[in-house]
Parts: C-alpha cells; sequence; structure tokens
C-alpha cells in the first residue's frame, strides 16, 4: 500500500492543509514508530522502525513548508512540464536584485523592502492556493511557484543583510 | 554488537526482565555515570563518595590509572597523562592547535597517536578506558549485569566525532543503545522534573566544547528546533586565555611540557576562585627561573575572555536564527556545563535574554542525569512515553566538479533522515566512481571537513551517462550516516568501500576489540557461539509473542513460512553450529520484514484513531 504524503497524516491531498493538524498527527506517528521505540526489537523490526521514521520525517518537512507543498503536490499530478518564466517577471527581479545591492547597507530600506517583498510573497501564495486547490492549473501552478521560489531566496537574501548589519 | 550482556552461557536476560540501563557523560574534563534506582535518578558514586570522574588516563610504567589518581600524577608525569581527549576524538593532528596540549603527539593521517610509555596510543583507546572506568563503577554499585548505556555527545559533533565516540564504548565493551546531544539530554534532566511546556535554550559551556540548542517542550515531545555551537570552545580556553595573560604580563616564553602544565594548573586556580571571589592576589614560584607575582579581579578576568563569551553569544543569535525564534519566545534558560559557574558568563547570557537563568541543578550534573532517564526510557522500564526528536547539526554535502559542495541533508533536518542523489558515469564502460562525503556549512570541500570517500564498484559496464547509480545517504537515530548505492537500471546493488577520512577503520576497531578481551581461540569461539544463541532466543520469543499477537495481518502462506523459519531456528539452537543458527537467524529476520512493516503500519493507524481527541487539544 503506498501512501501519498498527505495520506500519510490523513489530511486531503490539497494544498491548503491544517497545520496543527498535520503537527498533531506527526507527533503521534513519530511516537509510535521512532526507533527510540524499538531499542530491544528484533532486527527487522528495527530497520522497519527506521525506514518509517525517516519517511515520516521527510514528508513532514515537504508538507510543512509550503512551496515544497506545492511543489510535491504538482509532481503528484503531472508528468515534468518546462515552464517559461514570462520575461516581466525576468526585468522585475533584475530591478529587485539590483535594489537590494544599493541597499545592502541601510537598516531602514532593508526592512521596508523586506515588508514589500513579503507582500509579495504572500500575494503570489494566495494565487498559488487558488490554482491547485481551485483551479488545479498545473501549468499556471508551476509558473506561480517558480516566481515564489525566486521571491523567497530573495526574503532570505535580505534577511542575511540584516542579520549581517545586526551583528556588527 | 552484544558482548555486554552475555556473562555465561544459560544466563540470558529475557527481554521482559527488568535490565538495568545507565546514562554516561563522557565529558571533556571530567565523566559522570548516572542511572534511574528505585525510581529515582541520581549520579553513581565512586568508592571514595565522588561524583565526577576526572577524564584523565596516566600510561604509568606497568599500570593503567584513570581519574583523581591520574589527575594527580599529571603535574608531575604531563607526557605520560592524557587529559582532555575528547578534543581530539574524531580529528586529525592539522584541525587542533596541539601545540596547547602538554602531550607528545603523533600524525597518523585519520587520527592522531599519542606517545606513551605504554606505546602508541589513539583517542578512541583513551576514551575506552575512561568509559571501562564508569561502567564499573556502575557494576559496582548496581551488581547486575547492563544491559546498555545512553551516551552523551556535544550537540555540534560532526560524523567523525559521534562514530569515534561509539567506537570508544564497543571497545569498552558497551552497548551503546542511543548516542544523544548533551543539550538534549539536560532539557530531559529539567523536563521530566517540571514538565514546562514551551521553547527552551540549553546554553552549554563545558571544559572544551560549547553547544547551544533550542528545544520545543510539548506533550511528552521534545523537539530540537535548532542547534549551533563550537566543538573547541571550553572552560579549556578561558584557562589558555589566563595562561596567555599570565605569559604576556611576564614574559614567559617556554617550551617546558612541566611548565605549561604548572601554568594551566595556576590558571584553573585562579577561574576556579574568581568563581567564587570578586579577586585574587597570585604569588608563586613556577620554578627557578620563572616567579609570578600579579593580581586578577572579576572584571580583569571579564576582559580577558570577552571574545570567548562574544563568540557564544554569535553562536546563540545563529540558533534562535535558524530556529525562526526571538528572545521574547524563549521561555527559558537552561545553564549546562561547569564553565556556566563563571560569573562573567552568567551575566552575559542573563543579559542577552533578558531574563532569569535556571540553574537549579548541579551544571556538572544535568546532562548525566538526563541521560540515565533516557537510558530508562530507552531500555523500556519507564512507563513515560517521552520521545526525543533530535536534529543533526551540521549539514551532509558531497563534492561535485570544481571542488563545490552539493548539498545533501541540510542541518538542522530532524533524524532519522535519508536523502537518495542519482549519479551517472562519464565514461564508456566505468565500473567505478568516487562519492566524497563533507559536512559543514561552507560553500567549497576545503572548508568543510571530510567524512568519508565511498568507492562504489561492480557498475554494469554501459555507456557514458546510461548508468543510473541512486545513492542513499541515510543518518540514523544516534547522527550516524551511512550510505547504500544501487544501479536502477539493472537493479544491481553496488558494493561500496569506505574510507573514513578520519578516525578508525571497522578493520582496526575489530582487532583492537579481539586484543583487549584477550581469550583463547577456544574461549573466543564459545563467546560467539553463546552470543548468536542468546541472540536467537531473543528473536525467536519478539517474534513468537508478535504473531500471537498479531497473526490476524498474515494470510495462512505468510504465517507457514515464519513459524517454519522459528522451528528450525529453535533446533539450531539446540546445536553448535554457530554458523547455522547465524544464517537462520538473518533468514528469520529477512522473513518477518513485511510482517514487521505491517505491524508498524497498525499501529500507526491506531494512534491515528486518537487523532480528533489529541487535536482539539491544541
Amino acid at each position: 500500500m503506498t501512501q501519498n504524503y498527505f495520506e500519510t497524516f490523513k489530511l486531503p491531498t490539497q494544498f491548503d492543509i491544517d497545520l496543527n493538524a498535520l503537527y498533531c498527527a506527526y507527533r503521534l506517528i513519530q511516537k509510535t514508530v521512532h526507533p527510540d521505540r524499538f531499542v530491544s526489537a528484533s532486527q527487522s523490526e528495527k530497520t522497519q522502525s527506521l525506514m518509517k521514521s525517516t519517511e515520516v520525517n521527510n514528508a513532514f518537512q515537504t508538507l510543512k513548508q509550503p512551496l515544497k507543498r506545492a511543489e510535491y503536490l504538482i509532481k503528484l499530478n503531472t508528468k515534468k512540464e518546462t515552464v517559461t518564466t514570462s520575461s516581466d517577471f525576468l526585468m522585475k527581479q533584475m530591478e529587485w536584485e539590483e535594489h537590494l545591492e544599493s541597499i545592502t547597507n541601510k537598516k531602514i530600506a532593508l526592512n521596508d523592502f523586506e515588508k514589500l517583498i513579503d507582500v509579495k510573497y504572500q500575494d503570489h501564495l494566495k494565487r498559488l492556493t487558488k490554482m491547485i486547490d481551485k483551479d488545479r492549473d498545473w501549468s499556471n501552478a508551476q509558473s506561480i511557484l517558480n516566481k515564489l521560489k525566486f521571491i523567497n531566496k530573495l526574503k532570505n537574501k535580505i534577511n542575511q543583510h540584516i542579520n549581517v548589519l545586526e551583528d556588527r | 554488537m552484544t558482548l555486554l550482556q552475555i556473562s555465561e552461557p544459560g544466563k540470558s536476560t529475557l527481554p521482559h526482565e527488568r535490565r538495568r540501563a545507565i546514562g554516561i557523560d563522557l565529558g571533556t574534563t571530567n565523566s559522570l555515570v548516572a542511572s534511574v534506582i528505585n525510581g529515582t535518578t541520581s549520579i553513581i558514586e565512586q568508592k571514595n563518595g565522588s561524583h565526577l570522574l576526572p577524564s584523565v588516563v596516566h600510561y604509568g610504567a606497568n599500570k593503567l590509572i584513570v581519574g583523581a589518581q591520574a589527575k594527580e600524577i599529571q603535574t608531575t608525569d604531563p607526557e605520560n597523562t592524557v587529559s582532555s581527549v575528547k578534543r581530539l576524538m574524531g580529528r586529525s593532528l592539522i584541525d587542533l592547535d596541539a601545540k596547547q596540549l602538554p602531550l607528545k603527539l603523533k600524525d597518523c593521517g585519520e587520527y592522531i597517536g599519542i606517545h606513551t610509555q605504554q606505546g602508541l596510543k589513539n583517542p578512541v583507546e583513551v576514551s575506552s578506558e575512561i568509559l571501562s572506568q564508569l561502567k564499573s563503577i556502575a557494576e559496582a554499585r548496581l551488581g547486575d549485569e547492563i544491559m546498555g548505556a545512553v551516551i552523551t555527545v556535544p550537540a555540534y559533533f560532526d560524523d567523525a566525532q559521534r562514530q569515534a565516540t561509539k567506537d570508544a564504548a564497543k571497545l569498552a565493551g558497551i552497548n551503546v543503545l542511543r548516542l544523544i546531544n548533551e543539550p538534549t539530554a539536560a532539557a530531559v534532566a529539567y523536563g521530566l522534573d517540571q514538565n514546562p511546556e514551551g521553547n527552551y535554550v540549553i546554553f552549554d559551556l563545558g571544559g572544551g566544547t560549547f553547544d547551544i540548542s533550542i528545544l520545543r517542550l510539548s506533550e511528552g515531545l521534545f523537539e530540537v528546533l535548532a542547534t549551533h555551537g563550537d566543538a573547541h570552545l571550553g572552560g579549556d580556553d578561558f584557562d589558555q586565555a589566563i595562561v596567555k595573560w599570565l605569559c604576556k604580563n611576564h614574559n614567559i616564553n617556554t617550551t617546558d611540557l612541566v611548565v605549561k602544565q604548572t601554568l594551566i594548573s595556576l590558571a584553573q586556580k585562579i577561574k576556579e576562585t574568581l568563581t567564587t571571589e570578586t579577586e585574587i592576589h597570585i604569588n608563586e614560584t613556577i620554578n627557578s627561573s620563572i616567579h609570578i607575582k600579579t593580581y586578577l579581579n572579576q572584571s580583569l578576568f571579564e576582559n580577558i575572555t570577552k571574545g570567548l563569551i562574544q563568540t557564544t553569544l554569535i553562536s546563540t543569535q545563529q540558533a534562535l536564527r535558524d530556529a525562526k525564534l526571538s528572545i521574547s519566545d524563549i521561555q527559558g534558560v537552561i545553564m549546562v556545563g561547569g564553565s556556566t559557574r563563571m560569573p562573567c558568563v552568567q551575566k552575559a547570557v542573563e543579559a542577552f535574554f533578558k531574563q532569569p537563568l535556571f540553574n537549579k541543578l548541579n551544571p556538572d550534573e544535568v546532562v548525566a542525569l538526563g541521560a540515565a532517564q533516557q537510558a530508562h526510557i530507552l531500555s523500556g522500564n519507564s512507563s513515560n512515553n517521552l520521545l526525543l526528536l533530535d536534529v543533526i547539526p551540521l549539514s551532509l554535502g558531497i563534492e561535485t566538479m570544481g571542488d563545490i559542495i552539493e548539498r545533501i541533508i541540510p542541518r538542522n533536518s530532524t533524524i532519522p533522515i535519508a536523502k537518495a542523489q542519482e549519479f551517472t558515469t562519464y565514461k564508456d564502460g566505468q565500473s567505478a566512481m568516487i562519492i566524497h562525503v563533507v559536512q559543514g556549512e561552507r560553500e567549497l570541500v576545503k572548508d568543510c571537513r571530510s567524512l568519508a570517500k565511498f568507492t562504489l564498484k561492480g557498475i554494469p559496464p554501459m555507456v557514458a551517462g546510461a548508468a543510473k547509480i541512486r545513492v542513499t545517504f541515510q543518518v540514523d537515530a544516534d547522527g550516524l550516516l551511512s550510505v547504500s548505492a544501487k544501479e536502477l537500471s539493472t537493479g544491481i546493488a553496488s558494493s561500496i568501500e569506505v574510507k573514513p577520512s578520519y578516525g578508525l577503520s571497522d578493520e582496526t576497531i575489530k582487532t583492537m576489540l579481539e586484543a583487549s578481551i584477550n581469550l583463547a581461540e577456544e574461549d573466543k569461539e564459545s563467546r560467539a557461539l553463546a552470543e548468536v544463541k542468546i541472540e536467537a532466543q531473543q528473536l525467536c520469543e519478539l517474534v513468537d509473542e508478535a504473531l500471537k499477537k498479531d497473526h490476524h495481518l498474515l494470510d495462512k502462506k505468510e504465517i507457514l513460512i515464519i513459524q517454519k523459519d522459528l522451528k528450525e531456528l529453535k533446533e539450531a539452537t539446540r546445536t553448535s553450529d554457530r554458523f547455522l543458527i547465524q544464517q537462520l537467524n538473518e533468514k528469520l529476520n529477512q522473513d518477518s520484514q513485511s510482517f514487521a512493516a505491517k505491524r508498524m503500519d497498525q499501529s500507526i493507524q491506531k494512534a491515528l484513531t486518537g487523532k480528533t481527541i489529541n487535536s482539539l487539544k491544541l
């Protein structure tokens, strides 16, 4: 019986999931299958425990993070499609990168930029939810996901610069 | 490895009998052993009544001394007395500033050799002497045989250092139930005691290592969110800072081992005095030409050690970021390790977190106490169903073209974890390839720690790029890495030859182990036979019980297969055919694999049925 990650946690196979329920199911399963529970068990049970516990950790990590969850869902529903990024977005990317370069030493500007990018992030995430759960439009979902990945990386970069300033 | 469990044939420990498990804190400066006795967790005292066993081993002309007595000898015979060996575990000579240590070291490539009058010793052997001593201390007090131990390691220990620790235990004849991280053990000691829910920081500054861990405690689950630290920062460095200061102010420039050791002892005295007093006047004669007369107070000491404390706070900040938490999310800060007694450390940490610190439990003992509680749970003696979910402290990656690292398992991933990666050949008919595994956060191979080189052999001959080899990297619950490989198009499992970059090879360990047991050939054979017999008996018992309980999960044919295996194995245990027993053991294990999987799925379904009730609780 092969289950997808959602089924492992008895969750509906969709993007919009109850994170509390996910976390709760994760804890219950780990408490059952973790190798710590099988210290005195037979070799075959130890092996199964290690495999299951590993699988549940992988599943939890994938579903916990929205971008990984989206990627997993798209993969479940499509054969690999190549999606080209629109030239508009490419322009936007360059513009953002340049802006970041110009403000790496300015804390207030960095904070403002972080807020702006976060709004973009939330906005794209909403669109992604609709594409996956409502429209089931996988090709558009993939295209939004690619943008989100870029936005997420940019967010991390901004945060790194903020951290460097804070550590000084 | 079940060496420890075996006393003599016929006296087997049955799975349901109460079995003693111990917790060991194998420290840089001191080691401790603890156990849960009649429901109370306590440190097991040595004959002389003391709790701490100095982690010092003296190799005398014809005897071996471990502990306090060895520490005393150290000032007069530093060359044959090994202390702080934890710093050498899983390391090579180029990794450390060996000039600091008053020892004659030898570069043995994969590990560090220590010249003593009893010959060349390696760090694993030295550690195993300390562990043996702890085991005897426990046996003397508990009377019983000890079924196993939980041994603590710094959270920031890499794979090579963890492996070295496990090897040392093996060599000491200790069955390792689990390696757990020191800060996590400390949290167990506090958590079981008061059971507070929320996010906690464990600030662990020991003799030679610094760890910072952030844990979430909720509903019987201890989850490590992030860990950071420095495997080479501890009380020793504070001593060194004082020595440096003394040398600078008194123009001392020496290579003499005895002088060096005397200065270190003086520095330790100064540090300890300043833990309880506000100032110290020093007036000491080191040798005929060196005399030290000086004065030190808290603020001077703070100045000397400022850089060290700053380093710990930067690590703390990084761990908070990794856990995606800020200072206001932290419900408590637990102080662990003897070095946190220093007022300057307490002051700095309190100021950083803007809250009073948890230091009710003795910082020297809290790790061992937690380890003992965890050992008690793992050995199945406790009704407490607490579960620890720990993480891998440093990212694992492999070397790709141009000295660049491809990250495979990121740091702070919950363990156990596995990732698979596919590789292909670049030459026609290529039958082997080398995979270089590294650990660390930097981008380039040379800046990370080389863990091992794996040679994949037996790749079926194909044109370049046609072979698809899937390599799986598995990190187990001890935080130890293992690697397996399979060629996908043919399904052939490639064999793997591991050459660890650091530490001892399996072969060396085996030889050392055999030498240490020191038995005649026939004794070895009867010991090995007794070992497999007990293993077989335990397996039969476990499978019998599983069948009785869950036979409904199998169809008739499957039941018959397992029953037949059982019968054959039971019959074999009445013979002295070790290889047959071993073979049938493996067969039963193999044939009951899918039964085990079904039982696992059943228990998951059972656990999840109660789920709705539990999710309401959140």
